[in-house]
């Protein structure tokens, strides 16, 4: 009789519970985009903020980067530096640490210098768009055009199969009076000729860069006589922001304990991704580029911490106007209630029918809502992000037991009412 | 001269005499159920008249279309000179609001409003408020010191006299009730049927619609209706009023 | 006419006071939805803002050069800052490079404001202190390794100017900085410091600025920069500006479509409340038409009373959403937001506009039922 009565209910007081089940599937599938959405916005922001560039150096040990920046003129004495490089050949393995997944994309770079035009020029040879195969069976595409996605480029980005196509930067090539299709001889600093570059494309990056040019890391390896040989890796990588224990870690790992240790090389900071890259790259040196790493981390951080508080806004948003239609929809039921309870219906009967009514509504509004929010959350992946959003396995569960909690949330005020009611005063048309 | 003191006869006989009501020939169909079947009857100025039958022979029915609150399917319901078939729904509105006092079975009191205030609804949607008018019509009913108080404060028959106080305020030409001793004890049916024979004698025209054979014996006449058809009509025994 | 007036009022009154309940779900709605509407608008106007503030962390988005060989001036300089915004300059920092001697190993001395460091680059690392007093210096975590210098050391050193006449001093270590980047390989020194040694006042190499502002604002800056003062020239850094512009427009779409569902949604909610307590009166609807009240009428009533139950919600959620936004900007941001106030009065008329809607509805479904079909008391 319970069920039928139950079945009753829901087959015959359609409009209302159609009512409930809708509010119900409106507040589920707003929970759930936005923890949907909540639970992967990191990742997303995360995959932007790579268009700052790498927050990985990897060097050989020993070489550091003096006169860099700004263009300076070579410090007197540089050249009296020791200097080592890393081999190419081992660069697959920054795809093998334990953090691989996250090593987005890297790049390896040399430099040599070169004369052009008749003036000295850093010719940097570099991957393009490199295809590997690594030992673990996975394959991995990477380089530059990934990792400088913020350049303005006119023509197309070299290509590491065509030998001696070459990026010139803006300001070379308007000094040089090049355009992308041009060729342009080179020749070594003693004047030997080294043929020409093939110029494929002239590129704006705002930096040191546009006084460069950039080609197929062989072609320089050659002419710079190093063959196999790069100067510095540029690593792009997913990295969680930075706490206490990455920087005590960044500071010395040594210095932590052995749980601590743990926690941190099995956290991806950009610390331990770093000591990793050192680890399996016994003769490099992995250096955080702060001002990326740092940022990055203050920007995620913000981000996460603001999209949280917005899901935390619309779970209760939800859940108020969930449980606020269920009190008002249950209270209009008192004639109903009263009538059970005068044919006899002990109070815990009463109480769990409507319990039952309303949380097998809010279920099948749930289900229904949490795919319509799926749906959301995909739409604000693609609008956004262009990409998919992942649907979180949390985001199930918790929106299921929020839906629970809120429905008897809801029927608790009106329960309480009932209970109180005697049958004869609702009977009696009040 | 002449002429006028003449239409005024005229005048004065259809007050007298002329039917209030007019049922002619009524079926009224709901999908395939004919809950009123062909019925004829009138309704003179300042009688009672009880329609009476067992559940379903269409009392609700014929309260429903007297009350302008439905229309049949087929004939004329000539109600105060207007045939209340033929109106659009706007127009019996009107018809409602000028000249039916109406009385519930379960009051139907706002109850968000003051007895008081109930009354004054009724007014208001009639033409202007009048709260003297509207104390007068409470104290009529004997209700004059539960003015303030909320229909959830009142007994069932007080909320009822409430009722028949509202059904009063706009002076109706016909006051129609419906089972209005349905939901009371004894003694408060007691209290709302010698109210209804002190409208009687007052000289209003009520028709009220029962199944209970005690209270329908109050009136003048009893209707008696069963399967949607008039079974018959008996007059009753002239009472001392 | 007055009477019934006032007598309408008092009608409504009483449905609003006397149906406290009720009217308290209605009006918890009306209020969720005006909180979420005034909160979340106010947010996705202000998040962009205060998220570019926070991209500052990546530091200079531009920097001044001299437009010739010599060094630039720092009066130039000065003179070239006026031309940002008041609010948006976060930090100038100048620069001055000069090649310097230790231990006969050749190394980079940087002359430079450090309070202004701290503003316009917030990523650099200091173990130690930073430099307070006269002649002491940061050293570069690269140098530091590799000549095993560490802070309270005074290092020797010694170098010439640009006019080639030699100097000698001795600077004290006081901290160890970090950036991962070329930073790592120069010794810093106080600007003064610097001055004092090479008796040279007034230059610097680079000055870096940092500024929120779009790239457009920043190319319109560094022209009127280029005319004004036009021994300088003002570079955009393409990498932090473009790449700020593409997160930060990623980050407000992702705000604008956020709050669109969320609005939707509540207000869809809002109405479905709404109807489900006017769905409770159609009893009482169907009394009044019974006892003569025109369809207008009836709706009129309900109208007044979804204005003010929209008003008095409205009012209610824009306060607490102002509350939330500002609860949010606080806790994320550490700011103040900064409110629209025209927002205000547009939440409240939009609540009231949702509002009414939602009683109409039922109730004009409620008036076309037949009054006796309502009145029989199912």
């Amino acid at each position: 009789m319970f069920w039928k009565m139950i079945f009753g209910a829901l087959t015959r007081q359609k409009s209302r519970l159609l009512l409930i089940a809708f509010t119900v599937a409106l507040g589920v599938s707003l929970a759930t985009a936005m923890l949907t959405v909540m639970f992967d916005v990191g990742d997303k922001v995360n995959q932007e903020l790579k268009t700052y560039g790498a927050n990985l150096n990897v060097l050989p040990k020993g070489l550091s980067m003096l006169g860099e920046m700004y263009n300076l003129d070579q410090v007197e004495g540089e050249a009296a530096r020791p200097e080592q490089h890393l081999a190419e050949a081992d660069l697959g393995k920054i795809k093998m640490i334990f953090w691989a997944y996250n090593i987005v994309d890297f790049a390896p770079y040399l430099e040599t210098k070169i004369m052009a035009g008749n003036r000295p020029v850093i010719l940097v040879g570099t991957w393009f768009d490199k295809h590997l195969n690594l030992p673990t069976g996975d394959e991995v595409d990477t380089g530059m055009t990934r990792m400088k996605s913020w350049w303005d480029v006119t023509g197309s980005f070299g290509r590491d199969d065509e030998p001696r196509g070459a990026m010139v930067g803006a300001s070379l090539a308007a000094e040089l009076g090049l355009k992308a299709g041009d060729a342009l001889p080179i020749s070594g600093l003693e004047g030997q000729d080294l043929g020409s570059l093939e110029v494929c494309a002239v590129f704006h990056s705002g930096g040191v860069e546009d006084g460069q040019i950039f080609a197929p890391l062989r072609l320089v390896q050659d002419i710079a006589g190093k063959p196999g040989l790069v100067q510095r890796v540029e690593v792009s990588a997913l990295t969680t922001p930075e706490n206490d224990l990455a920087r005590r870690a960044a500071q010395d790992p040594g210095s932590l304990s052995r749980l601590e240790w743990d926690t941190w090389y099995c956290t991806a900071y950009i610390s331990s991704i770093a000591y990793q890259i050192e680890e399996i790259m016994p003769g490099a040196r992995a250096k955080a580029v702060l001002q990326v790493a740092e940022s990055e981390g203050a920007i995620l951080q913000k981000t996460q911490l603001l999209m949280s508080l917005l899901t935390i806004l619309s779970l209760a948003c939800s859940s108020l106007a969930i449980s606020n239609l269920v009190t008002a929809s249950v209270m209009e039921r008192g004639t109903e209630i009263g009538l059970l309870k005068a044919l006899g219906a002990t109070t815990l009967s009463v109480v769990l029918l409507i319990l039952v009514e309303i949380l097998i509504t809010a279920f099948a509004g749930g289900i229904l809502g949490y795919f319509v929010g799926l749906g959301f959350a995909q739409i604000i992946g693609r609008t956004v992000f262009g990409a998919a959003v992942t649907a979180n396995a949390m985001a199930a569960p918790l929106v299921a037991l929020l839906v629970l909690l809120v429905a008897m949330a809801g029927s608790m005020p009106a329960v309480r009412m009932l209970l109180l009611l005697r049958p004869t005063e609702v009977l009696h048309g009040k | 001269m002449a002429l006028v003191v003449y239409n005024l006869k005229v005048e004065m006989l259809r007050e007298v005499f002329v039917n209030i009501l007019e049922i002619q020939d009524i079926s009224k169909i709901y999908g395939t159920v004919n809950a009123l079947r062909n019925i004829t009857l009138s309704v003179q100025q300042g009688e009672w008249a009880a329609i009476m039958g067992p559940s379903g022979s269409g009392k609700t029915t014929m309260m429903n279309i007297i009350g302008c609150m439905d229309k049949p399917t087929s004939g004329s319901v000539i109600l105060d000179g207007d045939d209340i078939s033929r109106l659009s729904s706007e127009e019996l509105t009107g018809i409602r609001r000028d000249k039916i006092g109406l009385v519930f079975q379960q009051f139907h009191l706002v109850p968000y409003l003051t007895a008081l205030e109930n009354v004054m609804v009724a007014q208001y949607y009639h033409s202007i408020i009048d709260k003297e008018e509207a104390l007068q019509s409470l104290e009529r009913v004997g209700l004059q010191d539960r003015a303030e108080h909320l229909p959830r404060q009142l007994s069932g028959g007080e909320q009822q006299r409430v009722c028949i106080a509202r059904a009063l305020i706009n002076h109706p030409k016909l006051i129609l009730a419906d089972e209005p001793t349905g939901n009371l004890d004894e003694a408060n049916e007691g209290i709302v049927m010698d109210l209804f024979r002190q409208l009687h004698c007052g000289g209003s025209t009520i028709v009220m619609v029962t199944h209970d054979p005690g209270v329908a014996a109050h009136a003048e006449r009893t209707v008696v209706l069963e399967h949607g058809r008039l079974a018959r009509i008996t007059s009753n025994p002239a009472k001392d009023f | 006419m007055k009477k019934n007036t006032s007598f309408m009022i008092k009608m409504l009154c009483c449905s609003l006071v006397r149906r406290r309940s009720r009217m308290a779900a209605a009006l918890l709605g009306i209020a969720i939805g005006a909180a979420v509407l005034l909160g979340m608008v106010t947010l996705c106007y202000d998040i962009p803002k205060q998220m570019s503030k926070e991209f500052r962390s990546y530091g200079a988005n531009m920097v001044l050069v001299s437009s010739g060989r010599e060094s630039m001036n720092l009066d130039d300089a000065a003179k070239a800052v006026r031309h940002f915004p008041e609010g948006a300059l976060v930090g100038m920092t100048p620069f001055r490079y000069i090649p310097v001697r230790h231990n006969m190993l050749p190394y980079t001395a940087v002359g430079t404001d450090f309070d202004a460091v701290k503003k316009t680059s917030p990523y650099w690392r200091v173990s130690g202190e930073w430099p307070a007093k006269e002649n002491e210096a940061l050293v570069g975590a690269d140098i530091a390794e590799y000549a095993r210098i560490s802070p309270g050391r005074t290092l020797a050193i010694d170098g010439r100017n640009s006019k080639h006449a030699k100097f000698e001093a001795n600077i004290t270590i006081t901290g160890i900085v970090k950036t991962g980047g070329v930073e790592d390989g120069f010794i810093f020194m106080r600007l003064p410091d610097m001055e004092a040694m090479t008796e040279e006042k007034g230059l610097a190499d680079v000055a870096e600025i940092s500024c929120s502002a779009g790239e457009k604002e920043l190319q319109d800056i560094a022209a009127v920069v280029r005319t004004d003062v036009p021994s300088l020239e003002a570079r955009l850094v393409k990498r932090v500006i473009q790449s700020e512009a593409a997160v930060l427009g990623k980050l407000e779409m992702l705000l604008y479509l956020v709050t669109l569902v969320v609005l939707v949604l509540t207000m869809i909610c809002v109405a479905t409340t709404m109807m489900t307590v006017i769905m409770e009166r159609r009893r009482e609807i169907g009394l009044k038409k019974a006892l003569g009240a025109e369809d207008r009428r009836i709706a009129k009533e309900f109208f007044a009373e979804g204005v003010i139950l929209g008003l008095v919600g409205g009012l209610c959620g824009a306060i607490c959403g102002l509350l939330f936004a500002q609860f949010v900007s606080a806790s994320v941001f550490d700011r103040s937001v900064a409110v629209e106030f025209y927002l205000i009065p547009a939440a409240i008329a939009v609540s009231v506009l949702v509002t009414v809607a939602a009683c109409l509805l039922p109730v004009r479904r409620a008036v076309e039922i037949e009054p006796a079909l309502v009145l029989r008391g199912e």
